[in-house]
């Protein structure tokens, strides 16, 4: 068997496995990061003062207005709530196929993925806050008096607590092993700082088993919950039968699908700069891993494609005249320029990465191409969602409202998207971003080989704390639902347990935390004898 | 052989865990149940405690209002008086102002050419789109049917404004403001609302509290006379085409008005139940295709 360039590179980096903290040149300050950080650190100057302006002077200051009275209300902060709670769908949907499905060639993307859902989750969370009118207000009155019957608390609770800490559950725990191993490798400040993010995993075989086990049933749970989160928001606007344009029950899955396309290629693009331009890591993303993550996005984009030609056909041939002219007037009129970047932008890079599918081979920069591509075509179609049936969308005879965006809201998504890009890249130095088994560093064992070497009551007293944390959070959970939900009183009337939502939210915390739980809690081991390999 | 037999044992493991799981999810299928029947007491209790039972017909009131479109001549006043009587500030016509303007009570164009003016208030639905989707409950209907808003809670997302089928929904996109001169007129009966909240018509529910305090004390019912002209609207409507009153008394002047064959609501199709019924001869005039 001939080896090949990638074996023979993947044998002199396990030769230099000391060198893990050059190859990732972590703590060490190279002039490329320090631009960076200057760049993202401009961008969040700029977010800051535009937000100084709007707490100031009020929302005067956005280009949003009264609908019916010649402006929007919701404008480029809906929109890039979608778009960046739209990102998060890649990190944990590709970490949970490749657990449940075993897709090996995208195991080294896991945590630069993940990285990218529990980033664009906050700033989902910031954009949130941005777009409130009374920040304050919303920081109090939300934790207190929050409704589950509004779409609304799916975004705050679902999304930005549930599934944020689901990925930060989901996330740490399988960084565990990494940290170890770093803190082997480290001495001083460092090593207990890995020391305390290893929290007790020491390469025992047990370790390895614990966390197979429950990072499957953790992803078998995530997936689920990914897809209510993306679906509230799509009813955020699907349930709204006073605007012709909002009101379908495709909006859904419709999210669902267009955050799925902006995340994957999202995801591309960082493996792409994380490949060639800062690592080096041709042999640990390897083609096919981009092949994959093509093949997926163009399955989504087709499937997006077909959707807006199903919204296309319902809303102008037969349709209520309201509708009808809300969709014209997104084609051919005033939103003619942001529909048909979307449908270009889907079609083109669907076309591009089909012929690579039936090509055979790989073409990397039709995969990069193809993300950038749908990343506008994302931001354009989630604008043209959000805005027309607000200046369009009258059952009045109010006349033609037209949204121009300012400066200020221009200047906070920019601050959020700086803050996102300092938070991965400061990330980056100060842990591997990618998983270091995969890139030939850590050896991991395979699972057939393990046994289990646990023994006595700290075997039971495991399963008893982790059965014990998921139920108290199953509790806690429910019963801060119904509370939210204003079971048995009169709806209007306030939770009639106090600070309900937070009681959902923190069930929803400790339901994932028992997997932490049944992760880290101490126990007896029987020696072994490849314990220390390293 | 070896190796067979502890994928075995392990396989067998591992259905031994899923057998523990399906037990766990057992348990909880129990917990919905308990908690419900600890509600339903809560609820009970609530009841017990003297409060009036839950639903339209039981409640004494249902505010509604009647405007008759063939005795308005579009002149303004109850745009006004609104303004005044709620501490509205007002608003320039520069172009940054343009889309800010806050008109509780507003005339907007109607009818399919746009030729003719209607005044429309908050509708006061009895299905309203707004308040089901409000996150934190700062707008809800009350027993008396109105659509009001808590303007201390509201944080501003503005979701009520764009869910509004008639736009009668308003934030404050800056910090009122009045000149100086004005704010000695400035009703101590009603609050002035700060930046970042959305606000709306109340049917003037400030003065519908003080007539009921005043006939409590008076020790007698309110009378159907007293509440025809009571918003600020409606008294100064000058040829009298607001009425208001108690739906829910069949014999009060908003009723009868509202049983004659000139009556009509806004957005029928919607199915959001306004309680403002409009009256007109030709509502073809003053509706377009849909409404």
């Amino acid at each position: 068997m001939a080896v090949g360039e990638g074996e023979k590179i993947r044998k002199d980096r396990e030769n230099k496995v000391s060198d893990v903290f050059d190859f990732f040149s972590i703590g060490k300050l190279k002039i490329g990061w320090i631009l960076a950080v200057i760049f993202s650190l401009i961008l969040i100057l700029i977010g800051v003062i535009s937000f100084a302006q709007q707490e100031k002077y009020g929302d005067i200051v956005t280009g949003l207005r009264t609908p019916g009275y010649g402006g929007v209300s919701w404008g480029l902060y809906v929109v890039f709530i979608i778009y960046f709670i739209g990102i998060s769908f890649a990190g944990i949907t590709i970490s949970a196929l490749t657990r449940i499905f075993g897709m090996k060639e995208l195991r080294p993307l896991t945590r630069p993925a993940e990285l990218l859902t529990i980033i664009s989750l906050i700033l989902g969370a910031m954009s949130v806050l941005a777009d409130q009118g009374r920040v304050l207000y919303a920081l109090l009155n939300l934790p207190r008096y929050a409704r589950v019957m509004s779409p609304m608390f799916g975004t705050f609770t679902m999304v930005i607590a549930g599934y944020l800490f689901a990925s930060l559950v989901y996330f740490y725990l399988s960084a565990r092993a990494d940290a170890w191993f770093m803190a082997s490798r480290s001495r001083g400040f460092l090593r207990i700082f890995y020391k305390i993010l290893a929290l007790g995993f020491s390469g025992k075989t047990d370790d390895y088993l614990r966390h197979s086990y429950s990072s499957f049933w953790l992803a078998i749970f995530i997936l689920p919950l990914l897809v209510t989160a993306h679906s509230t928001l799509g009813f955020i606007f699907g349930i709204q039968a006073g605007r012709p344009g909002w009101f379908s029950a495709l909006q859904a899955p419709g999210f669902v699908i267009m955050a799925g396309i902006s995340g994957t290629g999202m995801l591309v693009i960082i493996a792409y700069l994380l490949r060639r331009k800062i690592y080096k890591l041709e042999d640990v993303i390897t083609e096919k891993a981009f092949r994959t993550l093509g093949t997926m996005l163009m399955i989504l984009t087709i499937t997006y494609i077909y959707f807006m030609i199903v919204e296309e056909l319902t809303a102008n041939y037969a349709a209520p005249r309201k509708e009808r002219e809300v969709a014209h007037a997104i084609a051919f009129g005033p939103y003619a320029i942001p529909f048909w970047t979307t449908v270009v932008c889907l079609l083109v890079s669907f076309v591009m990465l089909f012929y690579q599918f039936v090509s055979g081979k790989t073409f990397i920069w039709i995969n990069l191409l193809s993300s950038l591509l749908v990343n506008v075509a994302a931001v354009s179609k989630r604008f043209i969602i959000v805005v027309p049936s607000q200046t369009h969308g009258f059952y009045l005879a109010y006349p033609e409202g037209s949204y121009h965006i300012s400066p200020v809201e221009i200047g906070i998504i920019l601050g959020l998207v700086g803050f996102g890009i300092l938070l991965y890249i400061i990330f980056a130095k100060i842990f591997p971003i990618i998983p270091l088994d995969t890139a030939g560093i850590r050896e991991e064992p395979e699972e057939e080989n393990l046994e289990r070497t646990e023994y006595g009551t700290t075997l039971l007293l495991r399963r008893f704390a982790f059965v014990l944390t998921l139920l108290l959070g199953f509790i806690l959970m429910i019963v801060g639902f119904l509370a939210s939900a204003r079971v048995g009183t009169k709806p209007y009337l306030d939770p009639p347990i106090p600070f309900a939502p937070v009681i959902f939210i923190l069930g929803i915390m400790l339901s994932f935390i028992s997997a932490v739980v049944y992760e880290v809690f101490p126990g007896k081991y029987r020696t072994q004898p490849s314990s220390e390999k390293f | 052989m070896e190796e067979e037999k502890k994928r075995e044992t392990k396989n067998k493991k591992e259905k031994r865990n899923f057998l523990k799981l399906f037990a766990i999810a057992g348990i909880f299928a129990g917990v919905p149940s308990f908690v419900s029947k600890f509600f339903a007491l809560v609820s009970k209790n609530d009841n017990e405690n003297g409060e009036e039972p839950e639903g339209k017909s039981g409640e004494k009131y249902r505010w509604g209002m009647v405007i008759d479109l063939d005795l308005c001549t579009g002149c303004g006043a109850c745009v006004i008086a609104c303004k005044i009587e709620n501490n509205i500030p007002p608003t320039g016509y520069t172009e940054r102002d343009r889309g800010t303007e806050i008109e509780w009570m507003s005339l907007i164009p109607a009818g399919e050419d746009k030729d003719y003016m209607i005044p429309i208030p908050c509708l006061h639905c009895d299905n309203p789109p707004c308040t089901k989707v409000c996150p934190v409950g700062a707008t809800y209907i009350n027993d008396e049917g109105l659509v009001v808003q808590i303007w201390d809670r509201c944080i501003g997302c503005r979701y009520c404004q764009v869910s509004c089928p008639y736009e009668r929904k308003f934030f404050t996109w800056k910090k009122p403001e009045w000149p100086e001169t004005y704010l000695q007129w400035l009703n101590p009966d009603v609050p002035t609302r700060p930046k970042g909240v959305v606000e709306k018509c109340t049917f003037c529910s400030h003065r519908i509290r003080k007539l009921k305090e005043r006939a409590r004390d008076e020790d007698r019912e309110i009378e159907d006379k007293e509440l025809v002209r009571l918003p600020a609207c409606a008294e100064v409507c000058p040829t009298g085409a607001i009425t208001f009153g108690n739906l829910a008394d069949p014999e009060s002047t908003v009723s009868q008005l509202a049983k004659s064959p000139r009556a009509f609501r806004l957005g029928e199709h919607l199915g959001t139940e306004p309680k403002v019924i409009y009256l007109a001869k030709e509502k073809r005039k003053f509706i377009s295709k849909e409404v």
